[in-house]
């Protein structure tokens, strides 16, 4: 077990997929591209098709968080930080958050349509994932 | 069982909201966020100076089901006022309906707005109170050509099989809610605005619209806006043109646009210059001004900005300071 972990970690190192970003097995879509990732954690759209979505993000400023602002949103803090105030003033709040990784997979597998993102050494078939970065 | 248990696990985490970051309201439930802003300023012109607690503002918003949302905001413009030549204090610090309107959700593609709302019409209207602008003062463009505020219907959302174009098709065919700070008062006005986003820096738009005033005039306007934003750079550019038809049957156009650039020497410091023209053929008011500032935010939502007008009637150049806040 101990190897297959180890290896899964070496594989996923290799192809640079550090991250997923996972929903529920329920949902029909299978691959987004970070455009559309972006638009629903930046508030801008709320579908994906039939499905509404509901962006989960981690809690505060793990480099998992500052991953996924750079490569996805392709903002620093700062800059998502000038984004939020702007949307403040339109009446729209940010995604709401998990403490952990493991409580936004669990709120994934149960929640249809929430959508959230974690280390890709925990995705199990559990959950779908619908992009890696 | 073991999947009715993480059902129960999933459903008893509680999602939260980040803690508390200045300038993006207190967050109090999905239902209740409640902010605020408020703005000082300093004017100096060749004949006075003149203190003013200018807006004090308080809102709230929120989403009721995941169908419908509201937000409510309460002003008081002019809350306070000193000038110092004359020793003169005035204000009110009465409080009005600056937006109030909900928003019914169908689909990305299809939201309908309804209320007093901000007119969707380019980006100066659309952030225009003090702390989100990056000079003191509004371009005459954002003032004069076209109701700023809408009591009707706004059908927005993104246009189908697109990336990032977005409309705005909107309505109103009554009297004003609120009409403290109107700037033209109006019981009839229609639009549509399309904005779409070439990239991440670059995005553009325009519009086109009629409204006829309570003094009767019918005026029929046309705007284009594009701006490029990256971390150092902002460009600004908007105009418009109206043609008017007045109740003494007299007809005349209106042209006006700003051209404003932003450099930002670092995140909490920026200059910025600014280029403006505005002719009223009707009012045979031509103005041409320019403006240089900098703008010092040592957090984004607090801000301190200082600027120099010139204006081609030169009995109006003037300096300015403000300092606002939005919490």
């Amino acid at each position: 077990m101990k190897w297959l972990i180890l290896f899964s970690g070496l594989w996923l190192m290799a192809s640079g997929a550090e991250y997923s970003v996972i929903v529920s097995k329920k949902v029909s879509f299978s691959a987004l591209t970070s455009q559309q990732i972006r638009d629903i954690f930046l508030q801008k759209r709320h579908m994906i098709g039939d499905q509404k979505i509901i962006p989960i993000n981690l809690l505060g400023q793990d480099e998992a968080r500052s991953a996924f602002e750079s490569t996805i949103l392709k903002m620093d803090r700062d800059r998502l930080n000038v984004y939020w105030v702007k949307q403040h003033f339109q009446g729209v709040v940010p995604p709401l958050t998990q403490p952990s990784f493991e409580s936004i997979k669990v709120f994934v597998q149960n929640v249809e349509g929430s959508m959230g993102y974690v280390p890709s050494i925990l995705v199990d078939n559990s959950v779908k994932v619908v992009y890696e970065f | 069982m073991i999947r009715k248990i993480t059902g129960f696990v999933a459903l008893s985490v509680i999602l939260q909201a980040d803690p508390y970051i200045l300038g993006q309201g207190v967050y109090i439930d999905k239902m209740l966020t409640v902010g605020g802003y408020f703005s000082t300023e300093f004017e100096s012109k060749e004949s006075q100076e003149t203190f003013r607690i200018d807006d004090v503002a308080i809102m709230a918003y929120g989403e009721l089901n995941p169908t419908f949302s509201y937000l409510a905001e309460l002003e008081a413009i002019g809350f306070y006022s000193k000038n110092f030549s004359t020793g003169n204090e005035s204000g009110s610090q009465k409080f009005h309906v600056e937006r109030f309107y909900g928003d019914m959700w169908l689909m990305d593609a299809f939201n309908i707005r309804f209320g007093k709302q901000i007119t969707p019409i380019g980006y100066w209207n659309t952030e225009p109170i003090n702390v989100l602008r990056d000079t003191t003062s509004n371009p005459l463009y954002s003032k004069l050509l076209f109701p700023k505020f809408l009591t009707g219907i706004d059908i927005n959302g993104y246009i189908l099989q697109t990336e990032g174009m977005h409309y705005h098709l909107f309505g109103q065919k009554n009297q004003d809610l609120d009409e403290e700070y109107i700037n033209i008062p109006n019981e009839h006005f229609f639009g549509l605005s399309i904005e779409n986003e070439f990239s991440s820096e670059w995005n553009g738009g325009g519009s086109v619209g009629e409204y006829i005033t309570l003094t009767d005039q019918r005026t029929r306007f046309a705007q284009a806006n594009v701006k490029y934003d990256d971390t150092q750079w902002q460009i600004l550019a908007e105009g418009m043109i109206t043609d008017s038809k007045y109740s003494n049957q007299e007809s005349a156009h209106a042209v006006s646009g700003y051209v404003q650039g932003m450099y930002r020497y670092t995140l909490k410091h920026a200059f910025v210059g600014r280029y403006e023209y505005f002719n009223d053929h009707y009012s045979k008011y031509e103005d041409t001004i320019g403006t240089f500032g900098y703008s010092y935010r040592p957090l984004y939502p607090v801000s301190l900005k200082g600027e120099y007008q010139w204006h081609s009637l030169s009995d109006e150049n003037r300096f300015l300071f403000s300092f606002s806040v939005l919490f």
